[in-house]
């Protein structure tokens, strides 16, 4: 009968597959086996399977055609030479059949489907708690689509797994060779390429299993330790669950369990925990088939990728026995159950000779090739896992993997059965308990049945039909076991602020037990103790951090996190720790570390320091936090704490040892690859230049960088990062001035192709919508503040002015920055700036969008700093005369303009309003504001070669303009118009003492002294230099008087005074 | 019998199939337990798949067949409580124990229903039933006297009311406590002696003042999560009830089911011939579902409905609609009177829920109309038209 198939499959494997059948088999071989039909090896347990199948379906042909074709998967399966040993992932029945047969058996050589480039790992195992992850990792990728990096794939490995005790018995056993035979990684992603390119609109790939189907909700508790494996594809060996998902619900509905976990351990773990050899690997083949047949229509990809995948480790076993003539009895194949039954015409080794011959092959397949890998380059290591995180990536329910690992340490004890484990190394396999040494076979039942194996599958024929038929031979209740469960649970509530109590412990117990028999158990799982002490215990609310559910898997088992130890980490992952040695910190421990560095008290820290700046600039958020410093270009503090959880990001750290053997190349191979990503800008590549100088202090690599950074600028046809530019320029140049002596080739290339490139865009920039206010600023920050630098390097001033002129802006903001540059080339005057900004104000039509030209104004503070006293003078305008209509919207608006894209203007405004305004209450109701009552036309003209005048040196100022129509700098203006007042007055003692008699003052008064400092002051002021108080009593009066009439004032000066180059000073002007 | 009755306790109602199980059932059975816990189990969950899906349902030989060989049993058993599995057994069991079964929740999640299923099962009267109100005395527990019967002969057994849970006490039976908490903390109190000694001492009588209860007997009380402030549980009464938190249904397809299955029953009860549309039940549960949503991400009570969203609230609004439209529509339940009923519902509080629906209306409703079609314009329409009525 040749067997049939739930579904068609793929195409390509099906005519394959019927041509390979048991009977094709049987007559291509050696014949030693048994026939086929109902007289096979598996006679009786057919025909009990084809009466269940006419009993109980209502189409009994399709149904006894799948029956009959389980049996003869099986005896297909045995009847292969090479002993085929089916397991599944993270099953302690599977780990302890191995242990056993391992023992039994001693083979010399163990095929084990596991990607077959991890091999040199597995020796590194011996270094490693489990459970941890074997890892493939590339980023340079070769032969996949760019942007499909990096590829990354682990495989996890526990203690309680059948992978672990074939790989510790082979690594341990002298004379064993271990053959890994699954695709490489390199080959999966291969595939994986391929499917994704065939249907670009299919699901995810297969393994990176989505947690959920049967999983239990994603565990918050769990978070971390969850996601350990990063976003890598998971692979594990024996991945058993029916792809059918009616299936598995009917399953779990009539198993009455919640998630497959806990099916398998009910209904296939437990039972077979005890299982002897023959029974166990009949059972389990048997699983294995009925999954594979029962694979649903639409899953035929899954399906064709598992085939291409046996095709490729049989192909691997057959070269492998061909070349090492290895006597196939000695050797033992370990593959997930479902890949046990495969129908690949590569199964198996007995019809090798044949096959080798094509004549003798009518229908004509060709010798499987393995196709070639690319030309990516592989890493691998190791990574620390957890139980969480496998059940997180394989959507198995949570805490089952810990419920597996209990699970196994009970086995042990019970079966006796010495398991394998690496030795050597730290914390590497510890078994729960070693068994009696010596007892190396199994007893009773196992050790007979073991003796049948041997016979053929004629006589292995019975187990399987008798474990059949038999009611699994359930463990009775072990009263002691759930007693100290229901006492310690209750004692782990009451620590974690439930009110529980011994009655609990007694319910629980109660409970579990009622539960286990409402579900038909003889003996309550960890499932049914959890539900019960859920039932019990938790009340209406959680008082802690962790609920019952969360304390039950805790008590069971918990989560255990593995670690890689320091023989297995890659070089740079060892060179980390070597230097972090100084801090004394124990860098293993999950929690975090705080490190406190005093630069000044240890300077030998100071190369710990460096590190962990490196290190924080590597590794993912989290890692390591800097509590207290900083390290910036020219900046940098004595003292230093930080946070460092460097050992739950093990994994980050082992994986950047994939990128390179130093810490200092990592980060100089990040810098280059920020700087030559295809997104990369101006303003990246100079802060990989800036990263450069702080963290490797490389001249070489910053030059390097630097000259991307003029090529990837001269490129740009956006000027969106021009604040960014403008703001790292300025500071690598603050940089280079006081720490070199002289500027590097990039940064006056910078600054060239800087000053041609923005003022080439500046014209569109300023009419382009899309372009930012704060851009255009920023461009023409960066044309007038480095003007000096550019021209001397030989750049044309002249290529700015026609920019400029060029430039004709619509938007009002922007007007107000051409304007403001315009004043700065000496293309305006501030009188006529002023003028134009009084028109707006006046005329109501623009009054609407005068705020939006005070922004622009604002903005251009960074270009043209000398414009401050304006922006001042220009906002308390705004403010006095516009209407409340339009000032109070724009209020807000302002301030968050101000903040969000001028902060560092800000304190440049507030100072200088603080000079023009009044400091003092009183001091405002004599205040006039400076730019009130003054003539237009003794607003000097701007001398367009004045040099910027910072901020910081204005003084106590004029009105605007006069100021800037000195020469000099503004405290020379001052102290010339102070002079000329003082000889003024000196000079003319009687024009003074008239008007004051006219006044009313009588008072004489006795002329001018110089202070210590050597300025004029005028008598009745203090020793210091200071004017007199015109706000007391007696002055107040003359204060006013001349304040309110400012134009007699200046009749009288005018009238007695010669003309002098300053205008009159007013006392309030003096303030 | 249950035709004179507006609706029928669960123990009428299924008198049959509870005879049958009984019949069949050869279980153990704890204590005076009519039922094993197991067809308990079978009673209230069902002897099939909740989702009724074709390949058990194909045709009737193969269902039958498939039954019987599950179960031992020559006739299926309908599901008549819609939830996880292994809350209805930990409730089973937690009765068989010596706690009392305390099912918290919010409102609308099926907690009395599944209380009432319980006792139907266990004790076969599922009446035995004190309303935990304000107003709530100590002698609603225990017991009261008949006033005129005393003056006339005096304090005797024969002069006393007992109340439900102490008739439930006498005759080994599940007594039922429904709103616990909104009962106040002295009354609640009167509970934790009849849990603990198992019996109720009447000290006005001189002899036989003593009432023991018969095995068997428990206490289901229900609980509303959202009033939990209201009269807080004491510890001592926590630690004599096992709680059995039953979440709001979350899962759309079981929730699907509850609906069908609630509003057939109505549509029974109403004898009303009318075909809900299952594109209709779609749009209904698409809409809670969003408003659940929408809930959960609200940062303020103002920002979320008042309602709480639950399954009884979606069968509310599917039946007013239904009334509507059998009684003032054209018989044909359409969307736009679903709309109608489900804005009048939930719309409580004037303007925070209006604002909230115009809200849901116009940024979710429209859009999906616009994109799926069928039946979400009108949906959208009857949805507009009952938020203008109610603004």
């Amino acid at each position: 009968m040749s067997p049939a198939r739930v579904n068609d499959g793929p195409a390509s494997g099906l005519d394959a597959d019927r041509a390979h059948g048991p009977t094709k088999v049987t007559t291509g071989s050696n014949g030693s086996t048994g026939s086929t039909g109902t007289d096979g090896p598996f006679g009786v347990l057919r025909e009990r399977l084809i009466d269940a199948a006419a009993a109980f379906a209502a189409d009994s042909t399709a149904l006894a055609e799948i029956m009959a074709g389980l049996v003869d998967d099986v005896g297909w399966a045995l009847r292969e030479p090479l002993e085929i040993f089916p397991v599944c992932h993270h099953s302690p029945a599977s780990a302890l059949a191995m242990a056993g047969r391992l023992r039994e058996k001693r083979p010399k050589v163990i095929y084990l489907e596991l990607c077959e480039d991890l091999r040199p790992l597995l020796a590194e195992l011996r270094n490693c708690r489990l459970p941890v992850a074997l890892q493939a990792f590339a980023h340079d990728l070769a032969g996949f689509p760019a942007g499909s990096g990096p590829l990354s794939i682990v495989a996890p490995i526990t203690e309680a797994s059948a992978e672990y005790q074939a790989i510790a018995y082979a690594l341990e056993t002298p004379d064993v060779e271990l053959v890994l035979v699954d695709w490489s990684a390199d080959h999966l992603f291969q595939w994986e390429e391929r499917v994704s390119a065939e249907a670009p609109a299919s699901s995810s790939p297969a393994p990176r299993d989505a947690p959920g189907g049967g999983a239990g909700d994603p565990d918050p508790d769990h978070g971390d330790e969850a996601a350990l494996h990063g976003d890598a594809v998971g692979i594990e060996i024996g991945d058993l669950r029916p792809r059918f998902a009616e299936l598995e619900e009917f399953l779990l509905r009539h198993g009455r369990v919640r998630h497959w976990s806990e099916w398998w351990d009910q209904y296939v773990e437990q039972p077979l925990a005890a299982a002897d050899h023959d029974t166990y690997r009949q059972a389990m083949t048997l699983i294995g088939s009925l999954f594979r047949r029962m694979t649903p229509a639409d899953d035929g990809r899954r399906l064709a990728r598992d085939e291409e995948r046996e095709r490729h480790m049989w192909t691997r076993i057959r070269e492998h026995l061909a070349r090492s003539g290895a006597d196939r009895s000695e050797c033992l194949y370990v593959c997930g159950a479902f890949h046990a039954v495969s129908r690949v015409p590569e199964f198996g080794t007995l019809a090798d000779p044949p096959r080798s011959e094509p004549a003798g092959e009518p229908s004509g397949h060709e010798i499987y090739e393995i196709g070639p890998v690319t030309a990516t380059r592989w890493m691998y290591g190791l990574i620390p896992s957890s139980h969480s995180a496998i059940e997180a990536q394989f959507g198995l329910a949570g805490g089952s993997v810990s419920i597996a690992r209990a699970t196994w340490a009970k086995a042990l004890t019970r079966s006796g059965i010495a398991p394998f484990h690496l030795t050597g190394g730290r914390g590497a396999g510890r078994p729960a308990r070693p068994a009696k040494a010596g007892r190396t076979g199994r007893t009773g039942l196992g050790g007979q049945a073991g003796a049948e194996g041997r016979h053929g599958p004629g006589a292995a024929a019975e187990p399987l039909a008798g474990f059949l038929e038999r009611p699994p031979a359930l463990d009775g209740l072990d009263e002691a076991e759930l007693l100290g469960w229901s006492v310690d649970i209750v004692r782990l509530a009451r620590r974690n602020g439930y009110l529980a109590s011994t009655a609990d412990a007694i319910a629980v117990f109660e409970t579990s037990i009622l539960l286990a028999g409402l579900r038909n158990r003889a003996r309550p799982t960890p499932y049914d103790f959890q539900d019960a002490a859920i039932t019990c215990i938790e009340k209406d609310g959680v008082p802690g951090r962790r609920d019952v559910r969360r304390l039950c898997e805790i008590l069971l088992g918990g989560d255990r996190i593995g670690q890689v130890g320091y023989d297995a980490l890659p070089p740079l992952a060892q060179d980390v720790y070597n230097r972090l040695a100084p801090l004394g910190l124990d860098l293993d421990k999950r929690t975090v570390q705080r490190a406190l560095l005093d630069l000044a008290a240890a300077p030998e820290l100071a190369e710990c320091s460096h590190l962990l700046w490196m290190l924080r600039y590597l590794l993912p958020d989290g890692a390591i936090r800097p509590i207290l410093g900083v390290w910036r270009l020219g900046e940098r503090s004595p003292q230093e704490s930080w946070d460092l959880v460097i050992g739950r990001h093990q994994r980050a750290l082992i994986e950047l040892g994939y990128e390179a053997v130093t810490i200092e190349q990592a980060v100089e191979q990040r810098l280059r690859r920020a700087a030559w990503a295809p997104t990369a800008t101006a303003a990246v590549a100079l802060a990989a230049v800036e990263d450069a100088i702080v963290y490797l202090d490389s001249r070489r690599l910053a030059e390097e960088l630097g000259a991307r950074a003029v090529e990837l600028l001269t490129a740009e046809r956006t000027v969106d990062d021009a604040p960014e530019v403008l703001r790292r320029i300025r500071r690598l140049l603050d940089h280079y001035r006081v720490n070199e002596p002289s500027l590097p080739a990039w940064s006056e290339q910078f600054v060239k192709g800087g000053y041609a490139h923005y003022c080439t865009l500046l014209p569109t920039a300023f009419t382009a919508e899309d372009v930012g206010v704060r851009q255009v600023a920023s461009m023409l920050g960066f044309l007038l503040t480095l003007e000096n630098l550019a021209l001397a390097l030989g750049c044309d001033r002249a290529q700015l002015e026609l920019a400029v002129r060029q430039s004709h802006p619509e938007e009002p903001g922007r007007v107000a920055l051409l304007w403001s540059a315009q004043t700065r080339l000496g293309q305006l005057s501030m009188a006529e700036l002023r003028t134009r900004c009084d028109d707006l104000l006046a005329n109501p039509l623009t009054v609407p969008a005068f705020p939006r030209y005070l922004a622009g104004l604002v903005q251009a503070l960074e270009p043209v700093p000398t414009l401050t006293p304006f922006a001042v003078e220009m906002i308390s305008k705004a403010f006095a005369r516009l209407p409340d209509p339009v000032l109070l919207p724009w209020l807000p608006t302002l301030v968050t303009t101000l903040r969000d894209q001028a902060g560092e203007l800000v304190p440049t405004l507030v100072r200088e309003a603080g000079r023009t305004f009044p400091g003092s209450l009183a001091d405002l109701d004599i205040w006039v504001a400076p730019w009130s009552g003054r003539p237009a036309s003794t607003m000097p003209p701007v001398d367009p070669a004045a040099p910027p005048v910072g901020p910081a040196a204005a003084g106590r100022t004029g009105p605007g303009g006069a100021r800037v129509g000195m020469a000099g700098s503004t405290s020379t203006a001052d102290s010339a118009a102070k002079d000329a007042v003082a000889a003024l007055l000196a000079g003319y003692p009687a024009g003074t003492q008239a008007v004051a008699a006219l006044l009313g003052f009588a008072e004489e008064w006795a002329g001018p002294r110089t202070s210590r400092t050597g300025d004029l002051v005028p008598a009745g002021s203090a020793e210091s230099g200071q004017w007199p108080n015109w706000s007391d009593s007696r002055g107040s009066g003359v204060v006013r008087l001349l304040a309110d009439h400012p134009a007699t004032a200046d009749a009288v000066h005018n009238l007695i005074a010669p003309p002098v180059s300053a205008p009159l000073v007013r006392p309030t002007d003096l303030r | 019998m249950t035709a004179e009755m507006l609706r029928a306790p669960a123990e009428v109602k299924y008198a049959d199939e509870l005879d049958w199980l009984e019949s069949v059932d050869d279980g153990p059975k704890p204590f005076s337990w009519r039922l094993s816990p197991r067809m308990v189990r079978l009673f209230i969950l069902g002897s099939q798949r909740s989702d009724g899906s074709a390949s058990f349902r194909a045709s009737g030989g193969a269902r039958e067949k498939h039954l019987r060989t599950s179960f031992g049993l020559d006739r299926g058993v309908d599901q008549k409580w819609f939830g996880e599995a292994s809350l209805v057994e930990r409730a089973i069991v937690t009765l068989a124990s010596d706690r009392g079964l305390l099912l918290i929740g919010d409102p609308g999640t099926g907690k009395s229903w599944l209380a009432e299923l319980l006792a139907a099962a266990i004790s076969r009267d599922s009446t035995l039933v004190v309303q935990g109100t304000a107003g709530t005395t100590e002698d609603h527990i225990k017991y009261s006297w008949n006033v005129s019967m005393v003056i006339a002969q005096g304090q005797s057994r024969k002069s006393m009311i007992p109340s439900p849970i102490m008739t439930a006490m006498e005759r080994g039976m599940i007594g039922r406590f429904e709103e616990l908490t909104r009962s106040t903390s002295d009354v609640q109190d009167a509970l934790i002696s009849i849990l603990s000694e198992k019996y109720v001492s009447i000290p006005e009588l001189d002899s036989d003042n003593t009432v023991f209860a018969q095995p068997g007997f428990s206490i289901i009380a229900t609980a509303n999560s959202r009033d939990r402030g209201v009269n807080d549980l004491s510890s001592a009464l926590k630690r004599r009830f096992n709680f059995v938190r039953i979440p709001v249904v979350t899962n759309k397809r079981s929730e699907a089911d509850i609906v069908r299955f609630r509003t057939a029953e109505l549509l029974r009860r109403h004898q009303i011939e009318l075909d809900v549309p299952p594109t209709l039940l779609d749009i209904l549960l698409q809409s809670f579902a969003d408003l659940r949503a929408t809930a959960a991400s609200a940062t303020s009570d103002d920002e979320k409905l008042e309602s709480a969203l639950s399954t009884a609230e979606q069968i509310g609004v599917l039946e007013d609609a239904i009334l509507h439209s059998q009684f003032f529509g054209e018989r044909v339940l359409g969307a736009g009177a679903l709309a109608g009923s489900l804005v009048g519902s939930l719309a409580r509080r004037s303007p925070e829920d209006l604002a909230i629906l115009n809200k849901y209306w116009h940024g979710v409703v429209e859009p999906r109309s616009k994109k799926d079609g069928g039946l979400w314009p009108d949906f959208l329409e009857g949805g507009r038209q009952a938020i203008a009525t109610l603004s």
